[in-house]
C-alpha cells in the first residue's frame, strides 16, 4: 500500500516543473513519511484545499496530501450550482474508510459549475487530486482572500510540520 | 518538547441516542474552540438504527414503523459508513479530539480504532483482524465484530466505534449490516469462552484498553471522570 502511494506521488510529481527538484531534498528515511505532490502556481488552504485562480474563475479542489491522508474516496457531496460558498465554512463533504470529512471553502464567491463526474467516479480525487479530480468552479466575490492563502513552499512547510506534529 | 497532552473521559453508562448527538456536536464545537481538551465518550445504547450521511436506508429490511414494535429507534447522520444497530452490550467508544493538532488523517485515525478494537479482543484470546479494502471495521474470520463510522469536521472527530462484548444479535437480522451482504455479525460472547465480566466492568476495561493503545504511544494523559455537568447518569 505505502508503496502504491509513493508511486503515485512520484509519478504526480515528475509532471511538475520547479516542484520536482524537492524529490532530491528528502532523505533516504522520511520515505516511509507520506511524500506528497505540491503544484505550483496553485494557492493552499491550512485545511488542505487547493485553489486555481483564471481569470474570474476560481478552481477548488484538495490537495495530494488530502487525498492521502483521507485514504480512498467512496463518496463526494458538493453543493449546487448557484449556492455561495464562504471562506472557511464548509460547502461538501468526501467519505473514505468509514469517515466523512468536510470540505472547507479557501475563499467565498458564488458556485458556478460543479464536476459531476465525482458522483460516479470519487476516487479520482485520489488519482489526480489537482486536474480531474476538481471539485467546485467558483466566482470569488472577494479576491483579496487569494493573498492570505499560502503559496506552494508554504504549504509544503506546513504539511511537514504537520505531519511531524505526531 | 512537547507538553503532555490530556485526554478526558467520560463514562456516560446508557444514553438515547439523539441525545448523544446532541452531547457530541456541543463538544466538537468547544474542542474547535479549544475550550476543553481531547475528550472520549464512553457508553452504550438503548436499541437504535444509525444511518451514515450517503443514507441507505434501502438496507434497513423492514419497515421503519416496525422498529417501535422491536423497541427499537431509527436516526440519520453525518458520520460516515452505512446502516449499523447500536443496543444494550455494545461498548461504544466516541473519542472527540482535534486531528489537526495530532497531525493525522482520516484513514489513520480509522486504523488506529481498528487496531485498539484488536487489541482488545486479543485479550480474550480473539483473533480479531482490521477489515479488507472497502470493508473498513473489525472481523473475526468472516464475522464483524466490531463497527467503525467517524465524522469529522474541520479536524475535530466525532462519533466513533462499536465493539460488540453481547448485544442481541437479533436485531442485525433486520438490516443489511454496513451494507456489506452475507456476512455476519459477532460478539465477544460467541467468539470466546472465556468468562466474561459484568457489562458495566467489561465497558470500562474495553474502553479502557482501546484508549491506552490508542493513547499511550501519543505521550498522553488521561483523565476519567463523570462530569457533574452531564445529569441523568444511567449506569447499564
Amino acid at each position: 500500500m505505502a508503496l502504491r502511494m509513493w508511486a503515485s506521488s512520484t509519478a504526480n510529481a515528475l509532471k511538475l516543473s520547479s516542484s520536482a527538484s524537492k524529490s532530491h531534498l528528502l532523505p533516504a528515511f522520511s520515505i516511509s513519511r507520506c511524500f506528497s505532490s505540491v503544484l505550483e502556481g496553485l494557492k493552499y488552504a491550512n485545511s488542505h484545499e487547493w485553489v486555481k485562480h483564471e481569470g474570474s474563475v476560481a478552481t477548488i479542489g484538495i490537495s495530494d496530501h488530502a487525498q492521502d491522508h483521507l485514504g480512498e474516496v467512496v463518496f463526494v457531496e458538493l453543493p449546487e450550482e448557484k449556492s455561495s460558498v464562504s471562506k472557511e465554512k464548509n460547502f461538501g463533504a468526501v467519505e473514505s474508510v468509514k469517515a466523512t470529512s468536510e470540505i472547507l471553502s479557501p475563499i467565498s464567491g458564488e458556485v458556478i459549475e460543479v464536476n459531476t463526474k465525482l458522483a460516479d467516479s470519487p476516487g479520482l480525487i485520489n488519482s489526480s487530486p489537482y486536474e480531474e479530480g476538481w471539485m467546485i468552479k467558483v466566482k470569488p466575490s472577494n479576491p483579496a482572500e487569494l493573498e492570505s492563502l499560502m503559496g506552494p513552499k508554504e504549504y509544503t512547510k506546513f504539511c511537514e510540520e504537520e505531519d511531524a506534529a505526531h | 518538547m512537547r507538553s503532555p497532552r490530556t485526554l478526558e473521559v467520560w463514562k456516560l453508562g446508557t444514553v438515547n441516542y439523539l441525545k448523544s448527538l446532541k452531547v457530541e456536536d456541543k463538544l466538537v464545537s468547544d474542542r474547535k474552540a479549544n475550550r476543553i481538551p481531547d475528550t472520549l465518550l464512553s457508553l452504550q445504547h438503548p436499541p437504535s438504527y444509525t444511518l451514515g450521511k450517503r443514507r441507505t436506508d434501502h438496507n434497513l429490511l423492514i419497515p421503519e414503523a416496525d422498529l417501535k414494535g422491536l423497541g427499537a429507534e431509527l436516526h440519520y447522520t453525518q458520520r460516515g459508513g452505512d446502516i449499523t444497530f447500536h443496543g444494550p452490550h455494545q461498548a461504544i467508544l466516541y473519542p472527540i479530539i482535534s486531528l489537526r493538532s495530532i497531525g493525522i488523517g482520516a484513514r489513520n485515525y480509522v486504523e488506529t480504532l481498528e487496531r485498539s478494537m484488536i487489541e482488545f479482543a486479543s485479550v480474550y484470546r480473539v483473533k480479531a483482524r482490521a477489515g479488507h479494502k472497502g470493508e473498513t471495521g473489525v472481523w473475526v474470520g468472516d464475522r464483524k465484530i466490531g463497527a467503525i463510522g467517524v465524522r469529522i469536521s474541520s479536524g475535530i472527530t466525532s462519533h466513533g466505534l462499536a465493539f460488540n462484548i453481547d448485544p442481541d444479535l437479533k436485531y442485525f437480522e433486520h438490516i443489511v449490516p454496513c451494507g456489506i451482504a452475507d456476512k455476519e455479525v459477532t460478539s465477544l460472547r460467541r467468539e470466546t469462552d472465556t468468562m466474561l465480566l459484568h457489562s458495566e466492568e467489561m465497558m470500562m476495561l474495553c474502553g479502557r484498553k482501546i484508549l491506552h493503545s490508542f493513547w499511550t504511544t501519543r505521550r498522553r494523559s488521561i483523565k476519567t471522570n463523570s462530569p457533574s455537568g452531564l445529569t441523568r447518569f444511567n449506569p447499564v
